[in-house]
């Protein structure tokens, strides 16, 4: 699956300097269906209502964090194909592997680029196209 | 030349809602005093610091990224109780936070924050349990950036866990061994090479090539860590509902002025049957109604809860009981309350000193409250309101109260008034002569609330805002001031009096009430023109004499106003009403004493005057100063 650009993301933090940060990257890739949800729990509202197709969510959170709501949309049949990249500033292996095992489609330490982000975006569209 | 170039919105937004996170992590940390086991209380914290650093890393700031990461992991270990919540731990903590304030006020500055002090650092490590790193500024920005490098790292291995470690590597679809993506997804430290691929960011949230410290400032130990010069903030959040309410009104209005631009042309052409007049009548008066909800909702953008500034004040109150040995809870209320974005700003400094007065000057030592009969833990109250078209603020202590005869006995001493004035002073009166300049009750300055700052700046900038300051107190049961504010200052409630036609504003706060002026009442006291109303004596300043225009007549009516500094009864010819004035200013050709413009309902346009000014201009003569002495505190 090419990555199309009318993609629409939802991007979860609780910091909205961060939500503009990643909104702003995404839009230098091409992105601009971008839509912010506060928590986890909002998030989680937001995606049910539908038309999402890639969430980019913040670990630390209020109310729900990044790992709920990620473990959340993994055990919810309407939800759990969405691809989910983890963005964090925790780099501990722990972390990750506990990413991993709940089934991220990626991982992102703060502060990066719009290179990294791009990089790890494309990776996760190259594994969708696989699957 | 700033060390954000191309980043300042967002060094603006990081600035403006870090330090609301900061301001929220102050407040929760006195109260984690109260309850220091609180793991809901320490967890907000944990992520309040872990969120700064988060933000921080983007903007390349290592330094606060060092010291936010530094916090976190103590509270990441204080909320798994594997470390206990000591005294000692919170001073080392207070002083963390201080240092993340400190650093938001350099980076306001648009300078890189430096190191925070060694000692900080010294006793986070310490209390962490790593020895402190050799001091060499370089370790500490690499603090953070060491755990980040050695997850990938760790990848390779897969020692331990190789069925998850490959699972992660899967689902990243990184190859194990990728130290090159992994130094482009980590870059806190400026002096990491900026990553491949950086150009395309530069103009947000890259690691462009800066990290200029502040020290590298030509004369940068002037600008130093102590910038007290804050930055006024320029930007403005406002809900989106109200954005859209102005933009839904704007276009209403649009249609309205079509409809009378149709309504004009039907009428040149002749046209004026009822029902074309009658249109008319109807589209005026709903241009009437739709501007005027549109004032009020431009105004209400200008509108931010003051809970904002109060947020600031618990911490500070808090650290000044501390350091005076008392036990203070600052209780706030009403912080839902909406002021105007200007004079929230404004409002800051008089609080601030209010508040340290109240628990200076206010309030009692725990010994001495107990003799008293009270409780040991005072409470001093911050409260905003609404009533009407004003804004109420009080700072309530319970403390020890003020005695108007140990005020009096002090201005007297300081040579403030006379054995004479101050015999002839009532209780409101005698409290009022706080507010003098060089006035202090303590004998010795304390080094907490004697800054400098005296209670008469306080009421000065309570007075530049339109608003009044009261005082009432209690002796044994506490004081409380009373801050009363119009609610915006866009608007300006004004009185129009007339000399012979012309109109002129006089600014409605400082008129208490009207009178006519009877001759035969007015009484020569020291060569000057005064009235007695109810006891007072207030002396009688011509409107005209003011302006310097020729005193052909005397003036029939007197405005009773009372400004910081004086009462007195302005004599005019005749009213024209009140009237709500939108001020224009007369930015650069301001005369002496006009505060600015305004436009009547005819299309008359009256100058606004500025008392202030033209009482200054009359306070030359001494004669006249002298005469109203006398009468300043009433």
């Amino acid at each position: 699956m090419a990555a199309d650009p009318k993609m629409r993301f939802l991007v979860v933090d609780d910091f909205s300097t961060m939500r503009r940060i990643v909104r702003n990257l995404l839009k230098e890739l091409g992105f601009t269906n971008v839509d912010e949800a506060e928590d986890g729990a909002i998030a989680l509202q937001k995606l049910q209502a539908g038309g999402f197709e890639f969430v980019v969510t913040d670990w630390n959170m209020p109310n729900m964090d990044g790992l709920t709501l990620l473990q959340t949309i993994r055990s919810t049949p309407s939800l759990k194909h969405l691809p989910v990249l983890m963005i964090t500033a925790e780099a501990k292996k722990e972390n990750i592997i506990a990413a991993a095992q709940a089934g991220a489609s990626g991982y992102i330490v703060k502060p990066f680029t719009a290179g990294t982000l791009s990089e790890k975006l494309n990776k996760i569209f190259e594994k969708m196209g696989q699957g | 030349m700033s060390d954000f170039a191309g980043m300042e919105d967002l060094l603006q937004d990081f600035l403006q809602e870090a330090n609301d996170l900061l301001s929220d992590v102050d407040n929760k940390l006195v109260d984690l005093e109260r309850m220091p086991d609180d793991r809901g209380l320490l967890n907000d914290i944990f992520r309040g610091f872990h969120t700064i650093k988060g933000g921080a890393g983007f903007l390349n700031a290592a330094e606060l990224v060092t010291l936010c990461h530094l916090t976190e992991n103590l509270f990441d270990r204080l909320r798994n109780a594997e470390l206990h919540l000591t005294p000692e731990l919170m001073d080392v903590i207070m002083a963390a936070t201080k240092g993340v304030r400190e650093m938001f006020g350099e980076l306001s500055q648009g300078v890189q924050p430096q190191s925070a002090e060694t000692e900080v650092l010294a006793a986070l490590h310490t209390a962490l349990g790593e020895g402190a790193p050799a001091p060499a500024p370089a370790a500490a920005p690499a603090a953070p950036s060491a755990p980040a490098a050695e997850a990938p790292a760790a990848a390779a291995p897969a020692a331990g866990e190789p069925d998850w470690v490959a699972l992660h590597a899967a689902a990243t679809g990184q190859a194990a061994p990728v130290p090159a993506p992994a130094a482009a997804t980590m870059t806190p430290a400026p002096a990491a090479p900026p990553a491949a691929g950086v150009p395309a960011v530069a103009k947000d949230g890259a690691p462009s090539a800066f990290g200029r410290r502040s020290t590298d400032k030509p004369g940068g130990a002037a600008v130093g860590r102590r910038v007290e010069e804050r930055a006024r903030e320029n930007t403005i959040r406002v809900d989106t509902a109200r954005l859209d309410q102005v933009l839904n009104l704007s276009g209403e209005i649009g249609l309205t002025k079509n409809r009378l631009t149709s309504l004009r042309a039907d009428i040149l052409a002749g046209k004026s049957d009822s029902e074309t007049l009658h249109a008319l009548d109807q589209a005026v008066s709903q241009l009437d109604l739709l501007v005027s909800d549109l004032q009020n909702s431009v105004m209400k953008t200008r509108m931010q809860p003051i809970g904002r500034l109060f947020q600031k004040y618990p911490r500070i109150a808090r650290d000044l009981a501390r350091q005076l040995g008392k036990d203070v809870e600052l209780v706030l209320a009403g912080e839902e309350t909406e002021v105007d974005k200007t004079m929230i700003e404004d409002l800051a400094d008089p609080l601030i000193h209010l508040i340290r007065n109240a628990v200076d000057h206010g309030v009692e030592p725990p010994p001495e409250r107990k003799s008293a009969g009270k409780p040991e833990k005072s409470l001093v109250r911050l409260e905003a309101r609404q009533e009407g078209d004003h804004i109420v603020l009080i700072i309530a202590d319970d403390g020890k109260g003020m005695s108007a005869e140990r005020i009096r006995a002090k201005a007297v001493e300081k040579g403030l008034i006379s054995e004479e004035e101050a015999n002839t002073l009532d209780e409101r009166q005698s409290l009022n002569l706080i507010f003098l300049p060089g006035f202090s009750t303590k004998t010795q300055i304390s080094d907490v609330s004697g800054r400098g700052v005296g209670m008469d700046v306080v009421k000065t900038n309570i007075q530049k805002l339109n608003g009044s300051i009261e005082i009432r107190s209690e002796p044994g049961k506490g004081s409380v001031f009373i801050i009363s504010l119009p609610l915006t200052l866009a608007i300006l409630p004004v009185l129009l009096v007339l000399l012979g036609e012309q109109p002129f504003a006089l600014p409605l706060s400082l008129v208490r009430e009207i009178l006519p002026i009877e001759h035969d009442k007015i009484r020569e006291v020291g060569g000057k023109e005064t009235l007695v109303v109810r006891g007072e004596v207030l002396p009688v300043i011509s409107l005209a004499r003011l302006l310097g225009w020729p005193l052909d007549r005397h003036p029939e009516y007197g405005v009773f106003m009372q400004t910081a500094e004086r009462s007195f009864i302005l004599g005019v010819d005749s009213f024209a009403g009140r009237d709500d004035a939108v001020i224009k200013s007369l930015e650069d050709f301001r005369p002496r004493g006009v505060a600015g413009v305004t436009t009547l309902s005819n299309g008359q346009i009256v100058l606004i005057l500025d008392m202030k000014e033209l009482l200054s201009d009359l306070g030359q003569h001494p004669d006249v100063d002298r005469g109203m002495r006398a009468l300043e505190f009433s």
